[in-house]
């Protein structure tokens, strides 16, 4: 009885589109800034400033979309804004060699600090510009995804092609093995006449800009409106799906579905459903959506945990030089 | 072609640190005045409302200091494990953790009379806030599971519980559904000790003096230095690292704990926001004062001048994130400034030492 009040209780959770579409869209938010990271890591940088980040991102792309009526406008501005943003970590912690961990952190105090004081006359705003759902005909009206993948706005589709030439970029061309070589050993990359400095400094400015998109899709999109505690952890799932994605953009963007859904589901799980008019046809569920909110942290420290395990006897995923800076005259 | 670069010095500059410090802060006052400027106010008389708010008055000093405690209680938390190359970036998540076992001890004992109940409040919040380091200090010395990720996500866990307590379990059944919990018992106040400031002040101060002295004295703390700059000779010295790494870490947290329990006897009952970013303040503060616990008192001071000044501006219209972005700025500043206390700038043209060292700065543009 009760089994069978759980499993009618998951299937309207199914149906219901609503659920489906914010998956999608938490998805994106995920998967474009933990794209971006994946390229800083790469290439040996770690960024703890993706939080603060986003703030600055989803702050400029609210106002920009207010200025220039136009949602793509609006995300370009603030990708632009956030890659120029992320340069204070790339000159603090590339070029001068400081901490990693420190300037990182300092990224995201700031642009929390500076989105909030910059956004001060903007929470009361309505939103300028909408990312508007793309119906692609037919294939909308297949059941199941024609409503949900078929019915996304153009930045998922924009999103899943800067993950697939993020992926081709990292593993098929020349640009994307230096970026690695950079990652994994800099003295050697250096002295094979790979430019460190340089290329650490790209990745670092494309991570960011990478994060501002995916700060600008969350107040052009879902949720139409700019406060300053938008991101509200966000940036440290985004962080968090690296590592579960192990470095690899397709397993990122796996693990951002999946974080995207916990969110998705969170709250739809509390509410009473009723099947019919009658009370004894309606089910409570008693998981907490606060609870839910929890998992993917929780998640990602199982994950790590397991990969410790896991990589004792065999060579770890992660970027070998990741966290160290590099000064010639040290190697 | 001519150019610049950066020359390692033989040794740093002495007292190099405070003068990154100071330069630090004088590119973030500047950067600071020219947002103020950018917002339509006047930077010099929103400094000196600042200043004075922070430390024009007996009553602006008492503020100042009470700003000062979390701040510097965080910074040493963050500065014990930083001392042995670790990071704690969990100090968020064990304030509340701390502020969380704290109130639970108070919903125990309601009657305790208050010295009792102040005491066991906060021996409660010491051991909240190691419990949640213990974890990922475990993970750490037996699994070698990087810590600054595993402290990171305990911070939104921890954010979540509270979240949940205040909204659930702990919701104040008087409160017409607001996510509030009940107040605390009346006596678990801590007592004022002067002005504005209560006793955590001088809490803080005799933690900070201790450690202080404990850290520099004792063979522990040696064998805390030796273990942050190498490991090699750590182990063949035979220092445990992997119990090092847990009670430091433990430790850590037990101080950001600390914080949490402070701040719930100085307010009526737990909020969502009991950490209100000192955790990640404190980082700020440990990396600026170099891990050492005298530098920590003395950034916390200084940073608990600028919270307090950034709540004063408010009444002019200037939002108080003003002062975190100065915060953030002094550190950015002194991060960069700090690379001059320990390289210097040479012309490419000058070969006093060898040519292939250091970075030219023809080559940082290409």
């Amino acid at each position: 009885m009760i089994i069978a009040g759980i499993f009618g209780d998951i299937g309207v959770l199914l149906s219901d589109t609503g659920m489906w579409s914010n998956l999608i869209e938490f998805g994106i938010v995920l998967f474009l800034a933990a794209l971006g990271e994946v390229i800083a890591e790469k290439s040996g940088v770690l960024n703890l400033g993706v939080e603060g980040m986003m703030a600055v991102g989803a702050m400029t792309g609210f106002w920009a979309g207010i200025e220039t009526g136009s949602p793509w406008a609006a995300a370009v501005i603030a990708a632009v804004a956030v890659g120029l943003f992320a340069m204070i970590h790339g000159v603090v912690s590339v070029v001068i060699g400081a901490d990693q961990v420190v300037s990182g952190l300092a990224l995201t105090i700031l642009g929390l600090g500076l989105a909030a004081f910059l956004g001060t006359g903007l929470v009361i705003q309505s939103a300028g510009a909408n990312f508007s759902n793309l119906s692609l005909g037919p294939l909308s009206d297949i059941p199941g995804l024609g409503p949900t993948l078929f019915s996304m706005d153009g930045m998922g589709w924009v999103a899943l092609l800067l993950g697939a030439i993020t992926w081709f970029v990292l593993k098929r061309t020349r640009a994307g093995l230096n970026l690695r070589a950079v990652g994994e050993s800099a003295a050697t990359a250096d002295a094979a006449g790979t430019a460190v400095v340089a290329t650490r400094l790209v990745a670092v400015g494309i991570g960011g800009a990478f994060a501002g998109l995916a700060g600008s899709y969350l107040t052009l999109k879902v949720t139409p409106s700019w406060n300053e505690s938008i991101v509200g952890g966000l940036g440290w799932i985004a962080v968090a799906l690296v590592i579960f994605g192990a470095w690899k953009p397709g397993r990122v963007l796996i693990g951002a579905l999946l974080f995207g859904g916990l969110i998705a589901v969170g709250p739809r799980f509390q509410t009473r459903r009723c099947n019919s008019g009658e009370t004894a046809d309606c089910i409570t569920t008693e998981i907490n959506p606060i609870v839910v909110s929890m998992l993917p942290y929780l998640l990602t420290i199982a994950v790590l945990i397991l990969l410790s395990i896991r990589s004792r006897n065999r060579p770890s995923l992660a970027p070998a030089a990741i966290g160290r800076a590099y000064r010639r005259e040290e190697r | 072609m001519f150019g610049l670069r950066l020359a390692k010095r033989e040794s740093p500059i002495p007292g190099g640190q405070l003068l990154a410090f100071s330069l630090g802060l004088l590119v973030a006052l500047i950067l600071g005045a020219i947002l103020l400027l950018a917002a339509g106010h006047s930077p010099i008389e929103i400094y000196a409302e600042m200043a004075d708010a922070s430390f024009g008055s007996p009553t602006a000093w008492s503020a100042t200091l009470t700003q000062a405690v979390p701040l510097g209680l965080a910074g040493l938390a963050v500065a014990v494990a930083g001392s042995m190359g670790l990071w704690n970036i969990g100090a968020e998540g064990q304030i509340i953790a701390g502020a969380i076992a704290g109130s639970w001890v108070a919903r125990l004992g309601p009657d305790l009379p208050g010295p009792l109940l102040i005491t066991l409040m906060l021996v409660g919040a010491v051991v909240g806030g190691g419990l949640l380091a213990l974890g990922p200090a475990l993970a750490r010395a037996h699994l070698g599971v990087n810590e600054i990720i595993t402290t990171l996500m305990l911070n939104e866990v921890a954010l979540r519980l509270v979240r949940y307590l205040v909204n659930g379990p702990w919701q104040d059944p008087t409160s017409v559904g607001f996510p509030v919990a009940p107040e605390l018992p009346e006596q678990s106040g801590l007592p004022t000790l002067f002005e504005r400031a209560d006793i955590s002040v001088l809490i803080a101060g005799a933690v900070l003096i201790l450690f202080g002295f404990y850290a520099a004295r004792s063979k522990w703390g040696f064998e805390l230095r030796i273990a942050g700059s190498s490991e090699n000779t750590a182990e063949y010295v035979g220092i445990s690292l992997k119990r090092k790494i847990v009670t430091v870490l433990v430790m850590s947290g037990a101080i950001a704990g600390l914080v949490g329990g402070l701040r719930l006897g100085a307010s009526d009952r737990i909020v969502e926001g009991v950490a209100e970013g000192w955790g990640f303040a404190g980082i700020i503060v440990a990396a600026l004062a170099l891990m050492r616990p005298s530098g920590v008192a003395a950034v916390a001071v200084a940073f608990g001048a600028l919270r307090v000044g950034g709540v004063a501006i408010r009444g002019q219209g200037v939002p108080a994130s003003i002062a975190e972005i100065i915060q953030a700025l002094v550190l950015i500043g002194a991060l960069g400034a700090a690379v001059f206390t320990t390289y210097r700038l040479v012309g490419s043209g000058n070969s006093e030492r060898g040519d292939d060292a250091g970075l030219s700065t023809s080559e940082l543009a290409s």
